[in-house]
């Protein structure tokens, strides 16, 4: 049943929701972020660095990988505290830049095994073989990475349940209201930066092990506005908003072949026409309050 | 130090192409307050349209540069229409997002029309290196150079000197104001959107004749550029677009010419980054800042 082709589409889908929750965060504090590829790719190479050359244990490796990227985006977040909206926006894409362009310039191999591998500019890094190694298979590996999505959508699904998660809402919906209350936004914009940042390093390690090979391009800021515009579909009033976006987009348009060489065309036209008529997504806060007062009903009666 | 010169001198050149592009931008954003990021895109197919021509149709070098115009202006309706008339005014974000959406979608487009990698574009200037000394300069950069500040002074004199101008600067400051003065804000964005086509039109049409040839990445390159010149100048300012092409054509030039390619364009984000952090508003944009601050902050 299940296919090697269709378990690949299923892995790429549970990575790339990753850095898509990652940008969802960002957006429901009100933020737009061009720039979460940068996190990925960052975590991407450290981990592994991590596994293949030090011969790290795998989860350790995600660990670094992922601590690295959050370090990375809290220094952009505290950077940019001053700047809002399409500043923001430009920022962190002009950094996700800076991050590409020095994977080009990085090189640093170790012999491993008779042989030279590591980062090598823009020859990429290959020979990331930690699931050969370990007889890993694809269906084990997909299970693994559902596992830290999973880890991921419980730990934010609490957030959003927590105080926290209505500091966050309450920022994207009214800086000004939550600064009248006393809330220090400074905090709590870095700190969201922080937690996007490890998520989307997660995704990063993870996709660096599964396709055992990248390079700096892919890292570009089409994945950067892939992964936005993932939540802007889905939907910004759950975490499940985001993972519906790229399971259309992923799921339907790139794995079906009829869209071959259109899916661009098909998929930005999509964004810019939900953008239009539902703003905020599929599933939208107001719609996520409505399924919860229906099922509240049921369970009640 | 003469290579320092000479590098200078060849960056005010490139420097006047990334002006060209960073005044459209400008444009954009001081009429709308919103940024239009698939301006290159639209561009870039324009000019494909023009290349297909050229390629297809007619090799006279004036048709070409009408069909580059003219699609570009149909691609800038397009835009319009659907990531600026079609959102709500004081959505920014939503539009820029919805801009990028369709540059993707542009793209594809263009990659459809011509599927290669290179195609030839059409010199339009005959090419002389002129000597200053020991210095070099290509005419037809001299050219450019000379286009874009009689631009500018065009397009000053049309926003300051005329009904016109008035009209779109009023719907800009203020538009209920203006929808009160009987001014039709929509005909006016739409003109002012047409306007800033037909710029990016030219700017495509002088840039890639220049370099006689044309690319699949070229829409990228002239967004990313034009962002970059005008976020350097300053948001909104016409004077500030120029300055920060000029600026952002002697950094890369430098940069280029010690540490090659990469680090030019990683130097360009870096000037980027750190302008936007320390001086969100740019070479001389501060006031638009603080502007928008002050607004907010009456709210």
């Amino acid at each position: 049943m299940f296919n090697e082709y269709v378990l690949t589409v299923i892995s790429n889908i549970g990575m790339i929701s990753l850095i898509a929750l990652s940008a969802y965060l960002l957006l429901i504090t009100g933020e737009i972020s061009f720039g979460q590829q940068a996190f990925f790719g960052i975590s991407a190479y450290a981990g592994a660095v991590a596994s293949t050359l030090w011969g790290w244990p795998f989860w350790l490796a995600l660990l670094f990988g992922s601590i690295l990227a959050a370090l990375a985006a809290g220094l952009v977040g505290v950077l940019t505290l001053r700047i809002s909206g399409m500043y923001f926006s430009i920022a962190t894409l002009a950094f996700a830049e800076m991050v590409r362009l020095s994977l080009y310039k990085l090189t640093y191999q170790i012999e491993v095994d008779g042989e030279l591998i590591g980062p090598n500019g823009a020859e990429g890094f290959g020979e990331i073989r930690w699931i050969f190694d370990h007889d890993i298979s694809v269906l084990e590996y997909t299970i693994m990475i559902y596992g830290v999505l999973l880890l991921v959508l419980i730990f934010l699904a609490l957030i959003e349940r927590s105080r926290l998660g209505m500091i966050f809402r309450m920022l994207g919906e009214d800086p000004l209201l939550s600064r009248t209350l006393g809330l220090d936004p400074v905090r709590y914009k870095v700190s969201a930066a922080v937690i996007a940042g490890f998520i989307a390093g997660l995704g990063g390690t993870l996709y660096a092990h599964s396709f055992t090979y990248i390079e700096p391009q892919i890292f570009n800021v089409m994945l950067g506005v892939h992964s936005l515009a993932y939540g802007l579909i889905g939907g910004l009033g759950t975490v499940l908003g985001p993972l519906i976006g790229v399971a259309i987009d992923i799921g339907f348009l790139e794995s079906i072949r009829i869209f071959q060489g259109y899916r661009m065309i098909v998929f930005g036209g999509l964004v810019a026409v939900m953008l239009i008529f539902m703003p905020r997504g599929i599933l939208d806060e107001d719609r996520i309050y409505r399924i919860k007062a229906v099922t509240r009903k049921w369970f009640n009666a | 130090m003469t290579d320092f010169v000479q590098n200078c001198i060849d960056g005010l050149m490139f420097g006047s192409g990334y002006a060209l592009l960073a005044l459209g931008f400008t444009l954009v954003f001081g009429v709308m307050k919103r940024l239009n990021l698939s301006f290159g895109p639209s561009i870039m197919l324009g000019a494909y349209v023009g290349t297909w021509v050229y390629l297809n149709i007619s090799d006279n070098t004036w048709l070409v540069a009408l069909v580059t115009l003219i699609a570009t202006i149909t691609v800038g309706a397009y835009v319009e229409r659907l990531c600026f008339r079609a959102i709500r005014r004081d959505a920014t974000i939503a539009s820029m997002v919805s801009s990028f959406a369709i540059w993707m979608q542009l793209e594809e487009i263009a990659m459809h029309l011509l599927p290669e990698r290179t195609y030839p574009f059409p010199a339009f200037f005959t090419t002389t290196t002129l000597e200053f000394g020991p210095f070099y300069a290509r005419s037809e950069h001299i050219t450019m150079l000379l286009l874009t500040l009689a631009l500018l002074i065009l397009l000053h004199a049309f926003l300051f000197r005329t009904r016109l101008g008035l009209a779109l600067r009023t719907v800009s400051d203020n538009p209920l104001a203006s929808a009160y003065m009987g001014i039709n804000g929509s005909n006016i964005l739409f003109l002012a959107f047409a306007l800033v086509s037909v710029l990016g039109g030219l700017a495509g049409f002088l840039i890639l004749s220049a370099d006689s040839q044309v690319t699949p990445f070229f829409g990228l390159w002239a967004t990313f550029k034009g962002l970059i010149a005008m976020m350097l100048g300053g948001m909104g300012s016409l004077p500030g677009a120029i300055l920060g092409g000029l600026l952002l054509g002697v950094v890369e030039a430098n940069a280029f010419w010690y540490g090659g390619p990469v680090i030019r364009d990683l130097s360009a984000y870096l000037l980027l980054f750190v302008m936007l952090i320390v001086r969100p508003g740019g070479l001389i944009g501060q006031r638009i800042v603080a502007e928008q601050r002050a607004a907010d902050e009456r709210v």
